[in-house]
């Protein structure tokens, strides 16, 4: 049996290369390059709630950042006030499963998924979802204008608390 | 002087004295395990316990699921519009008859052997009924339903057959606060979609003592103080506020806003364009309530602890907490939104956005909430230093909000409770 193969490699090798290094800054706490490098200035950002199943409409999340508040929690993220990351705690990002899902013309819906584990202040956690990302073009690379991240969690009980960015 | 307060009085675990406006509580009461499981019997089997919001049953056949002070129930709208709250046990072996967190239906069938229950309660299906003899009655294993009342939308049940208290007299003063709540829609207020459920390695009056605490706001959340004052909001036009025990282990503190509120009381922080509508809808308050109780409802935050495991908080945006003990150094978080049914899109949106900012596992400032609970249980390894000190205010007639006068009011009921001096 022979599948024909549709998938662009050298477009997937791209996407993927592109969301690992994402996924090194991270780790690395190098946010404002991540921020300013890899993110479009309308950039959303979103944790749905774990109680309803991805994204609903009307539905109050558990992030729903623009560009402005991203910033924001960057910065103070930054600064050391977040008592709460304050040693700044140890992540590591698992991303697999990349696939793109569609390439619109105007940009690429790609979907992942994620594991993060977290260390810190005596705890470790993973942090599991399913990434949605929209990528649009830059250049030879991309910028992300959609990041969802949808937990698979029933809830954050284990956890208390999402403090870094997923 | 270090010394002498940590020096034990006696076995009491509330230590107050008014000569010398003291108020310890011996970090026991955080730590030990058998604390922990008396408080199961002597205060959530005795208390009324807050389950939901009834717009969270909407419709004929509407229900939810959750615990409620360890107990497994289910909060159901009947085919007859009564709702009622049942113990989410099969009468037959004891499985939960529901599974889903929420959703609608007739009748709920327990998985184990085909028992069907309507959504009344009543046993309306046995498989193979012939192996029961005569005197096995349909009518004797209804779901066993749990007294619940309902004070303006929000529903509390009890567990404790011998309860004396309606749900009003319970509330004590704390029903004045929940007027103010849902007295800020005419249609009603409800949840929205969308809970936050999360928790803390911490003992649940960690975080009981937290949510009523100003004290601690200037200090701990600095990050979302800054952040407030990035989007330009603007100092409170009145000074002042104050905490107030409402008694029966209920407290509040009520303040002036540092920012704005999308019921009725408009900053620039929520832009030029929406401002019309939030100044339509205060002067409707005032037409509705009067100046003086239009700016309370409108104009005013407030947080009020009901004992003894309920918050409200209502201030850029109201979030109902329910904060369930898990053993003595765990707790499980239930954060909802609450809003005017028939609130414009806008301000909706407005409103979810600066909620989400503040509260919730992943805001601006719960989260450093969740750490500072978690190290409070932490520092409690270290038992040399035997007591909590709670004592701010107690040299003040009128105490601010940033005394601990409600924590205070928690603790005299809660020792009250765990001592069986409170009658019932």
């Amino acid at each position: 049996m022979t599948t024909e193969l549709t998938i662009d490699v050298r477009l997937w090798d791209q996407v993927s290369q592109f969301l690992f290094r994402e996924a090194r800054l991270l780790d690395e706490w190098r946010l404002l390059e991540w921020y300013d490098e890899m993110l479009t200035e309308d950039i959303r950002y979103a944790v749905p709630a774990t109680d309803v199943r991805g994204e609903v409409a009307g539905a109050l999340g558990l992030i729903e950042d623009d560009a402005a508040r991203l910033r924001q929690r960057i910065e103070q993220l930054l600064n050391d006030e977040v008592w709460c990351e304050n040693p700044r705690s140890r992540t590591n990002r698992m991303l697999s499963n990349v696939e793109i899902l569609t390439d619109r013309g105007t940009h690429l819906d790609v979907a992942a998924n994620l594991i993060v584990h977290r260390f810190g202040h005596g705890r470790s956690d993973a942090y599991v979802g399913k990434c949605r990302f929209e990528l649009v073009a830059d250049g030879n690379s991309f910028r992300i204008r959609q990041r969802v991240v949808v937990l698979d969690h029933e809830t954050l009980y284990e956890h208390g608390k999402l403090s870094i960015i997923l | 002087m270090t010394i002498e307060l940590q020096r034990p009085v006696d076995d009491r675990i509330v230590v107050e004295d008014l000569e010398q406006l003291s108020f310890r509580v011996d970090r026991r009461a955080y730590t030990d395990d058998a604390v922990a499981a008396a408080e199961m019997t002597k205060i959530f089997d005795r208390c009324w316990l807050y389950v939901g919001h009834e717009s969270e049953v909407p419709e004929l056949g509407s229900y939810v699921s959750r615990d409620v002070g360890s107990r497994p129930v289910v909060m159901s709208r009947g085919s007859d519009g009564k709702i009622r709250v049942f113990a989410n046990s099969c009468t037959h072996r004891g499985a939960l008859i529901c599974s889903q967190p929420s959703g609608q239906a007739k009748s709920f069938r327990c998985p184990y052997h085909d028992w069907t229950f309507s959504n009344q309660g009543d046993l309306v299906g046995v498989p193979i009924p012939d192996g029961y003899g005569p005197s096995f009655r349909k009518a004797d294993f209804g779901l066993a339903q749990h007294q619940s009342e309902t004070y303006r939308g929000f529903v509390f049940v009890t567990f404790d057959p011998e309860q004396q208290r309606t749900l009003p007299e319970y509330l004590a003063g704390a029903t004045d606060y929940l007027d103010l709540i849902d007295d800020q829609s005419e249609v009603g207020m409800e949840v929205i979609q969308g809970a936050q459920l999360h928790g803390a390695r911490a003992n649940w009056k960690l975080m009981m003592e937290n949510s009523v605490d100003i004290y601690h706001f200037r200090a701990l959340h600095k990050r979302y103080v800054s952040y407030m004052e990035s989007l330009g909001s603007t100092p409170p036009r009145r000074r002042g506020g104050f905490g107030s025990a409402l008694g029966l282990g209920h407290g509040a503190n009520e303040l002036p806003p540092a920012a704005a509120r999308p019921l009725a009381y408009w900053t620039p922080m929520f832009g030029e364009e929406v401002r019309p509508r939030i100044e339509a809808t205060a002067a409707r308050f005032v037409e509705r309530f009067g100046a003086e109780r239009a700016e309370r409802i409108t104009g005013t935050n407030r947080a009020v602890l009901i004992f003894p495991n309920l918050m409200i908080i209502d201030a850029i945006a109201i979030t109902i907490r329910k904060i369930d003990p898990v053993g003595a150094g765990q707790m499980a978080i239930t954060s909802v939104a609450l809003a005017p049914k028939d609130e414009d899109p806008d301000i909706r949106e407005l409103r979810k956005s600066h909620y989400l900012t503040f509260l919730g596992p992943a805001g601006f400032a719960t989260p450093d909430d969740i750490e500072i609970v978690e190290s409070c249980q932490r520092g409690y390894l270290n038992r040399t230093v035997r007591y909590s000190d709670l004592s701010r205010g107690m040299n003040k007639e009128v105490p601010e909000t940033t005394d601990e006068l409600p924590a205070r009011e928690f603790w005299r009921q809660w020792d009250r409770l765990m001592r069986d001096e409170e009658s019932r």
